[in-house]
């Protein structure tokens, strides 16, 4: 079953072209990973993904739904960890996973929202305001909530900044585990090493255009 | 049932902020009681002037003050891009746009029954008899105005001058409720019988019903662009 599947998809900026024409499909149970240098359009192709913002043209169906039209079904199954952590300062851990979760019509038990945080190692910190957590803590924190909530879609914008080597482990863990679901992962990094531990799909985005990534023979050069 | 759970999740989510972190509230109180001494010091004015004038007064503070809360209402969401979770959620936007025009009308009744009191002290009101009435015209004058502020609030969010944006988008339209909570409130403070302003207490009631109704449909919209 294919889960994210893109026609000739296309976004620009006025006359600013960001990408043209991708056409691609992830089937479920698959992660993946979308490489390319800075500013080649990564984040603004999973922003488009993730019915943040239109494309300029094309379509693209996420789990059957067309992006366009039924963006509330997608948005019911999907999730996004991107550059900003989706939290209120003000807010402590466990008050931010039950005020997120309760937009997605979730109402997780004490219980439940302790062992989302102990299992991305940050159940000892649950009581302490946004405030005061590292930007790794946060990015642990958006883990959890990726955890509790169980989406079928997770779209990730570099997950592995700001994270040590046991966050990264965490992030892959919970990918594996969302795949071996049937979930459908798709990810923008420059970390390939980090990446092939969970990618099956591989791609570089580069002047616009989407080309396949072989992530053995090819290059840390090539990324750039 | 989600839809009243998203209200009361929003609801609860920008008290406990506010409560936490007192911006908003205390900007809010400190220019009004900016705007009360100003005033009780520019005009030296007998009681029947006082009584022409002080609704005039009286909300000009109740606007400008409701207006930086407004202001504060969508840019707290700016920060580690919380508006973004809220475009991406599931839940629908109107129930969002509920919780936080409750939120928003929260504060600035907060903030009237704290002033009040001040205006009542600096120019001598006498309002013991017309309580009841004066607090039905401020809530349903500040429900026009959060109605319609949160709207504009969440439109010139992503604007750079949005400070400046949002009273030269958002007075214009809220001159009905401004007129007819300063008539319904000059009849109050003046005794008058109820049935010579009431008009104005109609006014407010439509103004909220259409508007609270149109912004329902349009914040998704405006979320959404």
């Amino acid at each position: 079953m294919i889960t994210i599947q893109s026609v000739q998809l296309s976004k620009s900026y006025g006359f600013y072209k960001i990408f043209e024409d991708l056409s691609f499909s992830i089937p479920a149970g698959e992660c993946f990973a979308l490489f390319g240098p800075n500013g080649a359009g990564k984040t603004t192709l999973l922003q488009v993904l993730a019915t943040l913002t239109r494309p300029t043209s094309g379509r693209f169906e996420i789990l059957g739904y067309d992006g366009i039209t039924e963006k509330p079904a997608i948005r019911n199954s999907v999730m996004v960890l991107a550059h900003g952590s989706y939290l209120y300062d003000d807010l402590n851990a466990v008050e931010n996973i039950q005020f997120a979760s309760a937009l997605r019509g979730k109402s997780p038990t004490f219980q439940e929202i302790t062992r989302a945080l102990d299992f991305v190692n940050i159940g000892a910190f649950r009581d302490l305001k946004i405030r005061f957590f590292s930007a790794g803590m946060k990015k642990r924190l958006g883990l959890a909530k990726v955890f509790l909530i169980q989406p079928k879609v997770l779209f990730l914008d570099e997950p592995y900044n700001a994270l040590d080597d046991a966050g990264v482990g965490i992030t892959n863990d919970l990918i594996r585990d969302l795949l071996k679901k049937g979930g459908t992962a798709f990810m923008t990094t420059h970390d390939r090493i980090k990446a092939t531990q969970v990618a099956s799909q591989t791609g570089i985005l580069r002047q616009g255009t989407l080309h396949p990534f072989n992530l053995e023979s090819q290059t840390t050069n090539d990324l750039s | 049932m989600t839809f009243l759970k998203v209200i009361q999740w929003v609801v609860w989510k920008d008290l406990i902020t506010e409560i936490r972190s007192r911006e908003t509230l205390s900007s809010m109180l400190f220019f009004a009681m900016i705007v009360i001494l100003v005033f009780s010091f520019s005009f030296s004015m007998d009681q029947d002037a006082v009584r022409e004038l002080i609704a005039g007064i009286i909300w000009v503070a109740f606007a400008f003050t409701g207006i930086i809360g407004l202001g504060k209402s969508f840019t707290v969401e700016l920060h580690n891009d919380c508006l973004e979770y809220l475009q991406l959620s599931p839940a629908p936007k109107g129930a969002i746009y509920l919780g936080k025009m409750t939120a928003n009308l929260l504060f600035m009744l907060t903030v009237e029954i704290l002033l009040f009191p001040l205006f009542v002290l600096f120019f001598n009101l006498d309002v013991v008899e017309e309580i009841g009435l004066l607090l039905l015209i401020f809530f349903l004058a500040t429900l026009g105005l959060s109605a319609v502020g949160t709207l504009f609030s969440a439109l010139t969010v992503q604007i750079r001058a949005r400070e400046v944006m949002l009273p030269v988008l958002l007075l214009p339209l809220a001159v009905p409720v401004m007129i007819a909570a300063v008539e319904a409130t000059r009849g109050a403070l003046n005794g008058a019988p109820l049935s010579l302003y009431s008009q104005w207490l109609e006014l407010l009631i439509i103004f909220n019903v259409i508007f609270t109704v149109a912004s329902f449909w349009l914040f998704e919209l405006i979320l959404d662009s």
